[in-house]
């Protein structure tokens, strides 16, 4: 009997290729994409999940009455805390961002010395490999002395290859000297990990005065300033919140101008998705993301399967003379019923089967495409293959049923006969999925447009400073002594290169960011509440407002000698237009020669306009530049003409006045659009759906084109008796299903619109959702279904009519 | 065999009630060999439908070997139909995507008989209507005539007591049609009993008795001498 079943099935398949191609071709794609997004989806959230204390460990988040979580806090409070708290068993201190810096491993001759910048450089408690569960390739997996670090597998092998890299030694230079370290330990850097890095620094090397090379606010047992993140080991059982409110009175005692702070511990299970969307505290991925893609994931699951049902249960009326010729030979209704079902779950396995194979192939593609390393092992859990066989199941049986419970309940001869009254009601069913399909795709195709135009609109749109052909050039990071000499004549070296026509210095760049925020800064007769409002700070030289083209609308940049004397000696700053307006002067009178307060009193000798120095999602902040001779990057403006040879001469004088330090360059623009790589991404990942939402969803109306020209076979033979032409035949059978677009258009527009103009709110400056993106959307929807249906219809139209008489 | 009294079928559409079987009634012994005329609408294939357990009358007895049957189930009604009769239509009713082995091996699967069995039987009767050497031929492969007699293998292979034929020459020329009369002939005298829907006289005449019929309802019959 089994046997029988897939004989049928497969016979049917065979014979029927064009919609088993269609069927099988659409799931495939379907799943195909849907494996692809969950592989991303599963990975979110799988993250951090790799450490055996998941459950256990927690960052110290405060949080204060006014402002948002800091999660940056001093590091000397750990260890008062896992004295005076006996439910925390241990703790890790991380400080990211400060280390990052060159490295240099000094080799013995003859191999050539090593040297390579490393942002991804972090210091750690020793018991951090431990704590996380990182797994350890060699050493040891504690290193709390000074002068110790852990290197990732990565590292280890680009610095020594094959060899052992445990007790070697290596020159770290970032902004607390240069000092050596011994390594301990060699890690793998778990893929699935918030914390990131290439290279661990023991923390206690900060310990010593000497190593923090005068910055005395690294002091790691200090209470002042908060630079690392504190990672609470808590005692098993213990209660998370308990701990909380106990450290929170414990802070409060110690200092009581922390009176308005709260200490909320955040479990590691919610530091990188978190539990809501109005969940209060920082996190590494992005929730909203992930729902949108796993949205994204479902709806083209059920385009494809929609497709499917809808294919299926149109061909079921071919299978009604097989359906009562069983019956009248003795087949029971549930004999049937299994037959059927288990035909769509042979189908649908197939499909899957395809898919896995797709996803196979293109997973590279896909994994360059966006940006990570993922693989179909990413979703083998439980989970998944309890939701994805039910899924399976339930796709199967809803295809399936239409055949399989409908068409069986009928008396055998008027199945026979064809006569199957349910036909009208069959095909409104199958309008309205048709809608559903294409009322995904045209959303799609619509957020789509708007995506880009967004992104357009930010790229394009004018911001207030010129960043064509700008150079940058890192700075020294390994310094030594008369290090501010050599900068200084660096700086004026570039200005003699004669290709260069203009240059600056600076100790951030804008697309990057800016020094520090202060607060506290108030204008000479300030506002009640004007001290709470906080400003960018931003250290450059007085040719850097030249360099990138930002106006002055009042005054002009510091002269030589204040950026020479440095600001704080000087105290001249230079204000843009917004740090005016918040500090309460009248950017239409004169600002020039006003003072300022900020500790001491500092003069504003400058107001430029107001200008992106930031990506279009933020807002302009406002910003007050601080004079320096700076050496945190050099910026020089030079035509692209005979590049390769204009950076040699640049990296030729870099080397020569800053030994040990690698030579790194960028395009001032590059580094600007970089910050849109996440919305291109996201474009990316929509355009992706549209397309392929769209081709599933034009596969779907081939095939029912297809259908309905053979189901009106007689209908046109008649008509073209009557004298019908084949436009006026074409016309006829395309019309309902450009009824059915219109209608999708209809329905698409205000959800799409809704959800773009959502997602616009993130954003600062909006491009506008204007009416002509519906039109383009809709006539694009309406051009392709057309020349989908068209093929169909004409071939159906230019057939002779005597044929499909006589074959009635 | 068979006894039919006071059987009533009613077609209602939203607009037109049609009355296809009028207080019929109507006797077929077992052995006999029956043919049922009359024109077109007269109700010809609604009685057969009927007798054949693919329908349920709305009114009326149906005594089937003794038993009522009026009343059944449809599952009750496809158990009896599997075990004791077989259908040969003008159509032929082949099933396209298998062979010709595989639809007369069908009753045979949902009666439940084992595959060694299946393929005996299966092979006997293709013998007797004289198409083994097409058993592994798709329907579309074959002519009409060829069609039918597979058609008829099908029909008999479960060994029914009844066979139910509506126009089974209906769409063959004369030859192929003699042959399958023939064949129904035969099966008759080997024991079936024959209940055959035609138009033609010619074929009516194979019978032992014409029942003529009219608006649902008997109005003649003649005994073949």
């Amino acid at each position: 009997m089994i046997r029988n079943y897939f004989t049928v099935a497969f016979r049917n398949l065979l014979r029927n290729k064009q919609f088993s191609l269609i069927n099988i071709l659409g799931l495939a794609l379907g799943i195909g994409v849907f494996l692809f997004i969950m592989q991303f989806v599963a990975f979110e959230w799988s993250t951090n999940r790799f450490s055996k204390n998941f459950d256990r460990l927690y960052r110290v988040n405060v949080q204060s009455k006014k402002g948002d979580a800091v999660y940056n806090v001093p590091p000397g409070y750990a260890p008062i805390l896992k004295q005076q708290v006996p439910a925390i068993e241990n703790y890790v201190r991380i400080a990211d961002g400060i280390a990052s810096g060159v490295v240099t491993y000094a080799a013995p001759t003859p191999i050539k010395d090593r040297t390579f910048r490393e942002e991804q450089m972090i210091y750690v408690d020793g018991s951090f490999l431990q704590a996380f569960s990182f797994p350890l390739v060699a050493g040891t997996p504690t290193f709390s002395e000074p002068n110790t670090l852990a290197l990732s597998e990565t590292t280890s092998k680009k610095l020594f290859g094959t060899d052992n890299a445990i007790g070697k030694v290596l020159m770290v230079s970032n902004q607390f000297g240069n000092t050596p370290y011994t390594v301990r330990a060699v890690y793998k850097q778990p893929a699935a990990s918030d914390v990131k890095a290439e290279i661990l620094l023991s923390l206690q090397t900060l310990e010593s005065k000497a190593a923090r090379g005068g910055n005395d606010w690294a002091d790691p047992s200090g209470l002042e300033s908060g630079f690392v993140n504190i990672f609470l080991l808590l005692q098993k059982g213990a209660d998370a919140k308990l701990v909380g409110s106990n450290i929170t009175n414990l802070v409060k005692k110690a200092n009581p101008g922390a009176n308005d702070d709260t200490i909320t511990l955040q479990p590691l299970s919610e530091l990188h998705l978190a539990p809501s969307f109005s969940y209060p505290l920082q996190t590494y991925g992005s929730l909203l993301q992930v729902v949108v893609f796993f949205c994204v994931a479902v709806l083209i699951l059920l385009i494809a399967w929609v497709n499917y049902i809808n294919l299926s249960t149109a061909q079921a009326t071919n299978r009604a003379k097989e359906v009562g010729v069983r019956k009248v030979l003795g087949a029971s209704r549930s004999q049937l019923v299994v037959q059927y079902l288990a035909e769509t779950f042979l189908l649908t396995l197939a499909s899957v089967v395809v898919a896995l194979v797709l996803v196979t192939l293109l997973q590279p593609y896909f994994n360059d495409f966006t940006g990570r390393q993922l693989a179909l092992s990413v979703l083998n859990s439980g989970w998944f293959w309890i939701a994805g066989i039910s899924l399976l199941l339930a796709g199967s049986l809803l295809s399936g049923s239409y055949v399989a419970f409908v068409l069986t309940a009928y008396k055998p001869i008027s199945v026979m006969k064809g006569s199957v009254q349910s036909s009208v009601k069959g095909f409104s069913m199958r309008k309205g999925l048709v809608v559903f399909q294409f009322t995904i795709s045209i959303v799609f195709i619509i957020a789509t447009i708007i995506l880009y135009n967004q992104l357009q609109y930010m790229k394009t749109e004018k911001l207030g400073m010129d960043l064509d052909q700008l150079v940058v050039i890192q700075g020294p990071t390994v310094t030594s002594e008369g290090q501010a000499a050599r900068n200084v004549s660096f700086k004026n070296a570039l200005g003699q290169l004669p290709f260069v026509k203009k240059y600056a210095a600076s100790n951030n760049i804008p697309g990057q960011g800016y020094n520090f925020s202060a607060g506290g800064i108030t204008s000479l007769s300030p506002q009640n509440g004007d001290d709470k409002k906080s400003y960018s700070m931003f250290i450059c030289d007085e040719r850097f407002f030249d360099t990138y083209g930002i106006q002055f609308a009042q005054g002009q940049t510091f002269s030589r000698n204040d950026a020479e004397s440095s600001w704080n000696n000087v105290r001249k700053v230079i204000i843009n237009e917004k740090a005016a307006r918040e500090l309460g002067f009248n950017t239409t009178e004169n600002i020039i020669g006003k003072k300022i307060k900020w500790g001491e009193t500092f003069e504003v000798i400058g107001v430029v306009k107001d200008y992106h120095h930031l990506s279009l999602r933020e807002a302009i902040k406002p910003t007050i530049y601080l004079g320096s001779v700076s050496y945190g990057y050099f910026t020089l403006q030079t035509d692209t003409r005979d590049m390769g040879n204009k950076i040699s001469a640049i990296k030729k004088l870099y080397s020569s006045t800053f030994p040990g330090n690698p030579f790194e360059y960028i395009f001032a623009d590059e580094r600007y659009d970089r910050q849109y790589a996440s919305e291109q991404k996201l474009g990316n990942v929509f355009i992706a759906a549209a397309c392929i939402a769209i081709l599933i969803a034009c596969l779907g109306l081939y095939g029912l084109a297809a259908f309905t020209a053979r189901q009106r076979t007689k209908e046109i033979g008649i008509r073209k008796v009557l004298g019908a032409s084949i436009t006026s035949i074409t016309t006829l059978l395309s019309k309902d299903f450009i009824i059915l677009v219109i209608i999708s258009i209809v329905i698409a527009s205000p959800i799409a619109w809704w959800a773009m103009h959502s997602w616009l709110q993130d954003f600062a400056y909006q491009a506008s959702i204007s009416w002509w993106i519906f039109i383009v959307a809709g006539t694009m929807a309406i051009a392709i279904a057309w020349s989908t249906i068209s093929f169909q219809a004409i071939k159906a139209a230019r057939a002779n009519p005597v044929k499909s008489l006589r074959s009635e | 065999m068979i006894k039919i009294s006071e059987l009533e079928k009613i077609y209602r559409t939203e607009d037109v009630e049609t009355v296809a079987l009028n207080k019929l009634t109507f006797e077929v012994k077992e052995g006999e060999f029956v043919a049922v005329m009359g024109p077109s609408g007269c109700g010809k294939s609604t009685l057969l439908n009927i007798v054949g357990l693919l329908d349920d009358p709305d009114d009326g007895s149906f005594l089937f070997n003794g038993t009522e049957v009026a009343k059944y189930t449809e599952r009750k009604r496809a158990d009896l139909r599997k075990r004791n009769i077989g259908f040969v239509f003008q159509s032929f009713n082949l099933i396209d995507e298998l062979t010709v082995f595989e639809n007369v091996e069908l009753p045979l699967i949902y009666l439940g008989v084992k595959a060694p069995e299946r393929k005996t039987r299966v092979e006997f009767v293709l013998d007797k209507m004289q198409i083994m050497h097409r058993r592994n031929h798709y329907p579309q492969q074959l002519s009409g005539g060829q069609q039918q007699r597979v058609a008829v293998a099908r029909a008999v292979v479960n060994n029914p007591k009844l066979i139910l034929a509506d126009e089974p020459t209906g769409n063959l020329d004369s030859s192929n049609g003699n042959e399958v009369m023939q064949l129904l002939t035969d099966l008759n005298e080997q024991g079936t009993t024959i209940i055959m829907v035609t138009h033609s006289e010619h074929d009516a005449r194979y019978s032992h008795r014409i029942i003529r019929m009219l608006d649902g309802q008997t109005v003649m019959e003649n005994i073949m001498v």
